[in-house]
């Protein structure tokens, strides 16, 4: 376009452009005396990493002066509606890495910018243009800046830079353009502390672009926790085990692993495995460490609750012949699990917070994504909107807790959980169970099956808690 | 003492008011001649120099400092002792001041800005903040005191070679994971330069640096002094694969709120940079 401009105002200025046209075709790159290197554009899709146009961002546009030559002024020109007004342009030249004594203005008209510099920039120089607050065509595509350059024998065509790859504007994009442009918003984030918590342009970014690391957390976390249930229950095992060796190993793993911080292990996992030439996938290693973190805390929960089953019911079943195991697997665990849901569930909220440390060693999580755009807005809105993500979460669970604690201790009192044909129709209505529990009593006693055995023993469980 | 703080912090309050009314009013009279924005930062400026050495702190008699202390030869935490060419820096610029200089225990780089535009914490930022447009939008920068450049570090059997644009090509793939520390120019450049890259944020330059070196991470971006430095003393299995020319300049962070403040260090920087206290400052950290 300015070379269209140009050829009008002079011929012999029409006359060195065919030259110098002529000449760039001959020699397609040796010719340049201002060499291009490179033209690139700093992301601004707000949580996501595309260029996008008809938004300001920021071209980064560098040449080399070749030997010989003396440049004097450069025109970049955007194609489309690309804009360069009310852009800002930093100049810098650099000889190796050291910056050399540059200065000159720039002047945006349109899809073109033109610099003047002072006095002419000597051969061997880096000459870097940083303009800010540029626009890319709004409709996005490849886009190649190209231009011209004035040395000391006139104007000569610029090379083209690689095209930069843009896009169209998002719709989310245009809900944060209308966000910003809303008074309401402005008056709400001129308040310091709503404006760098809960800046909503920024809050509905990171609720959209949070949602992967928010998925990544929960696989994690829903992978890891079983396996860390039946790693666990091995330990708890072990534990409480006679033989000498077993609980030896149990106490140590579970009183190191309870006893050091969770990101002193993942360090260790992260950066010791490598070094031992075992490289695992990030996310499998994150499941991993979880896993057995979250296996030394299930291991003394389960403990604990294996202890509490009084001691009467070991011998009840040994009573009727029962073996250790068919004790333990029979007997004593279902009733442990009763005891312990309420704990385990406390346990796997502590789990599924705690994925937030991965982020320290590069897991794409939750934290990892609101740093990311922390980092890049320098808000700390996306931390707000992490804790509503983990809150989606670990707010029902803590009501679960709440509501099977509160059963619980109503059955403590006495109140409900009687003895039943069916234990898990008693955990569905115990409210009922105190009004109806003379007959379930009697309904028990009628029914002498061996399939019962374990509910029939649960019954005693109350009473023989008082006697111990 | 609480009592003490309150008082200041009132008579910081009207203090600043005061000299946002009259930035202000220097911006809408300069609006008025003509609407350059550029020309704008001039007058305001004027009206910050008058009210030079006209400034509060958190603390009186104290310059309190954040930084991250983990940017060696700029800024390390050696025995518990913030050591360093920034520190050495703020040291003299407080002693020119006639503060004390304070530094915070080492903060996450990527909290220090949003903690001085809060404010109420430190009085500066100096922990090698290179001078951005979008950081200036949060936060005032002084004159540059350091030119530096940005730098890519890989271990050395990655077997990545050839000239600048080879080497960025080969970093600028799928199945490469670059390191940046949060919110560094490092991280500016690896997001612009190679989009095709999982750029992966962390804390600290050694967390970065131990990715590289054990392989978790394939390179490492961050500013070149840094990179060199501990390419030669802490991970010598690593290499600087690339020198990145952007010639940034390191500037010390103030408040918005704290023009007064910005134009004393601006002077003392001045001043330094004339008697030659900079230079030897310079020698003693960068040899040459």
């Amino acid at each position: 376009m300015t070379h269209d401009k140009r050829l009008g105002k002079t011929r012999f200025a029409a006359l060195v452009t065919t030259l110098v046209l002529a000449l760039t075709f001959l020699f397609p790159t040796g010719a340049f005396a201002l060499t291009t290197n490179k033209a690139t554009a700093r992301p601004n899709e707000k949580g996501g990493s595309g260029v996008i146009g008809g938004l300001d961002t920021r071209l980064t546009w560098e040449g080399t002066v070749e030997g010989g030559e003396q440049v004097s002024s450069i025109v970049l020109t955007l194609p489309g509606n690309g804009s360069f007004d009310g852009a800002s342009t930093k100049i810098t030249a650099l000889e190796g890495l050291s910056r050399a004594n540059v200065e000159g203005e720039a002047t945006a008209a349109g899809n073109t910018l033109t610099v003047d510099f002072s006095e002419p920039v000597s051969e061997g120089l880096l000459l870097r243009l940083e303009v800010e607050g540029m626009r890319f065509p709004s409709e996005g595509g490849d886009i190649v800046v190209s231009g011209t350059y004035v040395n000391q024998s006139g104007e000569q065509q610029l090379a083209d830079s690689k095209p930069i790859k843009t896009i169209a504007n998002t719709a989310l994009q245009q809900m944060v353009a209308a966000l910003d442009a809303s008074p309401a918003v402005e008056a709400w984030n001129s308040n310091p502390f709503l404006g760098m918590f809960f800046k909503p342009q920024l809050m509905l970014t990171a609720l959209f672009s949070l949602v992967p690391g928010w998925l990544l957390c929960l696989m994690i976390v829903v992978i890891a926790y079983p396996f860390a249930i039946i790693l666990g229950l091995i330990f708890a095992l072990m534990k409480i085990s006679k033989h000498p060796l077993l609980r030896g190993i149990a106490i140590v793993y579970i009183n190191i692993l309870r006893g050091t911080p969770l990101f002193l292990q993942i360090y260790i996992m992260f950066f010791g495995l490598p070094m031992m030439n075992i490289n695992i996938d990030n996310n499998v290693l994150g499941v991993i460490v979880i896993a057995i973190n979250a296996s030394a805390y299930l291991a003394e929960i389960f403990r604990a609750g294996i202890q509490s089953i009084p001691q009467g019911q070991y011998e009840a079943a040994s009573s009727l012949g029962m073996s250790y195991f068919q004790t333990m697997f029979s007997i004593i665990l279902p009733q442990t699990v009763r005891r312990v849901i309420p704990t385990v569930t406390s346990d796997f909220i502590t789990s599924y917070k705690d994925t937030s440390l991965l982020s320290s060693v590069g897991v794409m999580e939750l934290m990892m994504f609101s740093k990311n755009l922390t980092s890049v807005s320098g808000n700390m809105t996306p931390y707000v909107a992490a804790a509503i993500f983990y809150l989606v979460v670990t707010l029902p669970l803590i009501k679960v807790v709440t509501i099977v604690e509160n059963r619980m201790a109503h059955a403590e009192r006495g109140g409900g959980h009687r003895p039943k044909a069916k234990t898990a129709a008693a955990q569905g209505d115990s409210q009922d169970e105190s009004s109806a529990a003379g007959t379930a009593v009697h309904a028990e006693a009628l029914e002498p099956e061996a399939s019962t055995m374990g509910s029939a023993l649960t019954s005693l469980s109350p009473a023989t808690a008082q006697e111990v | 003492m609480s009592n003490n703080i309150a008082k200041l912090s009132r008579r910081s309050f009207i203090k600043s008011s005061a000299l946002s009314a009259l930035a202000l009013g220097a911006l809408a009279a300069c609006g008025s001649k003509e609407s350059d924005d550029n020309a704008a930062s001039t007058p305001a400026n004027d009206a910050a120099d008058t009210a030079a050495e006209e400034y509060t702190l958190v603390q009186e008699g104290k310059l309190i400092v954040a930084s991250d202390l983990d940017f060696p030869p700029l800024d390390s935490f050696e025995n518990s002792t913030p050591q360093g060419f920034d520190v050495d820096l703020s040291n003299e610029i407080a002693a020119r001041l006639g503060l004390e200089c304070e530094y915070l225990p080492p903060q996450d780089f990527d909290s220090i800005i949003p903690m001085i535009k809060q404010g109420g914490k430190a009085d500066i930022g100096n922990s090698a903040f290179s001078i951005t447009p979008e950081r200036e939008l949060e936060i005032d920068f002084t004159e540059p005191y350091l030119d530096s450049n940005l730098g890519v570090a890989v271990k050395k059997d990655l077997g990545i070679s050839g000239g600048e644009e080879a080497i960025v090509n080969a970093l600028n793939a799928s199945d490469m994971t670059v390191a940046v520390q949060a919110g560094t120019t490092g991280e500016a450049w690896a997001r612009e330069n190679l989009p095709e890259a999982t750029i992966v944020p962390l804390a600290s330059v050694t967390v970065c640096m131990t990715g590289v070196s054990t392989g978790q991470y394939q390179a490492f971006c961050a500013d070149l002094p840094v990179i060199g430095h501990q390419c030669t003393v802490s991970f010598t299995d690593c290499e600087i694969a690339l020198e990145i020319p952007t010639g940034e300049q390191y500037g010390i962070v103030v408040s918005k709120d704290n023009p007064g403040l910005t134009a004393a260090i601006n002077k003392a920087l001045a001043d330094m940079e004339a008697d030659g206290t900079m230079d030897e400052l310079k020698s003693k950290w960068f040899g040459e």
